[in-house]
């Protein structure tokens, strides 16, 4: 049974089963994949791929042209969430801004998912201790899962958020909004405790 | 190098110092942050005080969304794609 996380000297201390552990892990993972860029093929110029490395967005991605209108319509809205548009009256400097950062923004989300998911897979009994950069790098990974999650239960308003308890009460049994929602409810009282225990350094 | 009239040569710096900080950073409410993660996210990449975080947190919560930061406009992408990062729903946009 999972316990809130506790300062204990410069850890950051709380206890999860394995099952509760194995949701975390398998959240955190499902983030990761979904928020991970695909691997750019190299190009054969040498330039563009030593670009690429860097991180940097591609000289021949796309720059807010015609076509981005129909990526935007069809881009998974989760995504949407994740990497809101950045400019909201003006599409062209959005698609600017998303050309020149989102590659970035990617690999740093998935690589402080990765650092959470590895912290995670240290075990010590029921045990999850975390230092502070992992403790940092947990809070804002579940923040991505939470976000992605609340997308799926198409919690839109504080409103939806507020009836969310309400319309599961009403769900029948085998309601896949179900196991969502209690994933949802556990991940957001874990990660207000983590937010507390920072909060209070 | 600009040949223009002295008096032509002025009013082009006085907009430069007006255009100078035209640019805001806006945090957009929504139903999944934490209210308290949302002050932690203040304190932690502004730095600003527990106070001046939880106030920020509280015009995003009531009336959905907050200037967070002005400045020029590269600074204001910079915090948008930081605040991006920490899952925040940030965008900037010119101050009018």
């Amino acid at each position: 049974m999972a316990t809130a996380f506790k300062r204990k000297g410069d850890r950051f201390v709380a206890r999860l089963d394995d099952v509760e552990r194995q949701v975390v892990v398998a959240l955190l993972k499902q983030t990761h994949e979904f928020l991970a860029p695909a691997p750019r093929e190299p190009t054969g110029d040498p330039f563009e791929d030593l670009v690429a490395r860097l991180g940097m967005p591609r000289l021949t991605d796309s720059a807010g042209d015609a076509g981005d209108d129909v990526a935007q319509a069809t881009r998974d809205p989760a995504l949407e969430r994740l990497l809101p548009a950045a400019h909201r009256d003006d599409p062209a400097m959005a698609a600017e801004f998303r050309r020149l950062t989102e590659h970035g923004l990617r690999e740093r989300k998935a690589a402080n998912l990765a650092s959470a998911i590895s912290a995670l897979q240290v075990t010590d009994g029921d045990k999850v201790r975390l230092d502070q950069a992992q403790a940092q790098a947990m809070v804002v990974a579940l923040t991505d899962v939470r976000l992605v999650l609340g997308e799926r239960l198409e919690l839109r308003t504080d409103d939806d958020a507020d009836a969310l308890q309400d319309r599961l009460e009403a769900a029948s049994e085998d309601d896949p909004q179900l196991l969502l929602a209690a994933y949802y409810d556990f991940m957001t009282w874990l990660q207000e405790s983590l937010i507390q225990v920072l909060m209070d350094l | 190098m600009s040949i223009a009239p002295a008096e032509l040569a002025r009013t082009d710096i006085a907009e430069d110092f007006l255009v100078d900080r035209p640019w805001i950073t806006l945090v957009w409410n929504d139903p999944v942050n934490l209210m308290s993660y949302v002050t932690y996210v203040f304190q932690t990449y502004f730095g600003y005080s527990r106070e001046k975080a939880e106030k920020l947190m509280l015009d995003v919560h009531q009336k959905g969304r907050a200037v967070v930061s002005n400045g020029p406009r590269e600074k204001m992408e910079l915090d948008t794609e930081a605040l991006q990062g920490y899952g925040l729903w940030a965008t900037f946009q010119k101050d009018d």
